[in-house]
């Protein structure tokens, strides 16, 4: 009972956590279960997939109804992130635990170090999986630009389908490559990719941050289905763990995009590096013992 | 949750929202449909979950004691016997499978437009689940 209690706990704080910093809480979920509760690093991965694809869901839900969201450019993207999920969902039995640690934390450290480098930059710049806020203001100016009447430009070629109002999708090929690479890192990782993706969609491929950030949401589910699929049917998700873990997540996800706005997030911001960095130290140990 | 309604959007945006709608109205219907399936998939899944993790409380289960394997032949018993596996089982398919219907009714949405390239493209996504599915089955055998 406790320990059930403790894992709806600490679902909450990732998904609390991820929503306030625009991250996905996945990448607090996998070294919770690991660290904090002794699991093999394959299942927290699997956990943290379930995860990702609940906050995904909800969020995605959110954005499209909000029309931020680009549906013909996140499913373009996504059959390449479900290909590299596959892929990577294949790889990652296969591959030993000490090198999945080494690569979690470095990604920990990269999380780390963006995190100190934007740390004078908006609260509105998610780089992950998010929920959206109630009222976001920004959000709100991008959903109301995305709606005014069509440009000139009429939609012909496939490129202007997949494009915007007011901006046009660029090196496609990248955006393709990009995808493949997140989906591999979202199913040896255990977590969205968005990561990798909104980088790609906004400064390789021109899309505007809260359409990408938007997009990649929508994306993280079929992505991570693609790899929790064979998670599930090879033994790596255990259901006891993953249902108070996921519960808690999504509460805690949907808290945060509520208060999001009240919260002075240079404070959490700065808690969260050190607990990254504390983590990623663990992880590290963990990885060359 | 703001699945459903989606936090309360500004008057503008809302406005510029039935603009664009009656600009394209399959579109936005499309994306209406698909955001409403996201919200109830996700509270499917969570409501479902949440049952499960009720019956493990109700049947001194704890959570880091192992959980059963995947087995779709036990899942219709164990629901009937209000086991917790099968309602957990059920909730985690549920969350697994609310991305694939997602794109499946994009796939409906898109063919019933005439967009066969995006009709293509969700089909191929499904493939690829689909593949996903049969591999992990045949290593698992």
């Amino acid at each position: 009972m406790i320990e059930g209690l403790l894992l709806l706990a600490a679902g909450a704080g990732a998904g609390l956590f991820g929503s306030l910093l625009g991250l996905g809480g996945g990448i607090l979920i996998v070294p919770l279960l690991t660290l904090g509760f002794g699991l093999p690093l394959l299942t927290a991965v699997g956990i943290s997939l379930i995860c990702v694809i609940v906050t995904s869901s909800a969020a995605a839900g959110v954005f499209l109804e909000r029309r931020v969201a680009n549906l013909r450019l996140g499913m373009t993207l996504e059959l390449f992130t479900a290909c590299g999920a596959m892929v990577g969902g294949l790889v990652a039995f296969l591959l030993p635990a000490r090198l999945l640690e080494g690569l979690f934390t470095a990604l920990l450290m990269y999380v780390a170090i963006t995190m100190v480098r934007r740390r004078e930059a908006s609260p509105a710049e998610p780089v992950g999986q998010t929920l959206p806020g109630a009222g976001d203001e920004s959000e709100r100016e991008a959903a109301a630009r995305a709606l005014r009447p069509p440009a000139e430009r009429p939609a012909r070629s496939f490129v202007d389908r997949l494009s915007g109002p007011e901006y046009r999708v660029r090196r496609i090929g990248f955006g393709v490559i990009g995808s493949v690479f997140a989906g591999v890192a979202s199913a040896l990782l255990g977590i969205g990719g968005g990561l990798i993706k909104v980088p790609v969609m906004h400064v390789v491929m021109g899309v505007p941050l809260r359409v990408a950030t938007a997009t990649s949401n929508l994306m993280i589910g079929i992505t991570a289905s693609a790899s929790a699929i064979i998670y599930l049917l090879r033994g790596g998700i255990d259901p006891y763990v993953a249902a108070p873990t996921a519960i808690g997540v999504f509460v805690g996800a949907s808290v945060g995009s509520r208060i999001a706005s009240r919260i002075d997030l240079r404070v959490l911001r700065g808690l969260f590096v050190a607990i990254l960095l504390y983590t990623a130290w663990q992880m590290l140990q963990r990885a060359i013992a | 949750m703001t699945a459903s309604n989606p936090g309360g959007l500004s008057g503008s945006a809302t406005g510029a929202a039935s603009a664009r709608s009656s600009q394209d109205p399959g579109l936005a219907g499309l994306e209406h449909s698909i955001a409403r399936l996201l919200g109830v998939g996700t509270y499917i899944s969570i409501g479902l979950l949440a049952v499960g993790v009720v019956l493990m409380a109700g049947h001194g289960i704890g959570p880091l004691s192992g959980g059963p394997p995947f087995d779709l032949t036990r899942l219709g018993p164990d629901l009937i016997a209000l086991r917790p596996a099968g309602f957990l089982w059920l909730g985690l398919l549920a969350v697994v499978a609310t991305p694939a219907a997602r794109v499946a009714a994009s796939l409906v949405g898109y063919a019933r437009r005439g967009e066969r390239a995006m009709a293509a493209i969700a089909v191929l996504i499904l493939l690829v689940i689909a593949t996903s599915v049969g591999l992990a089955q045949a290593l698992q055998g």
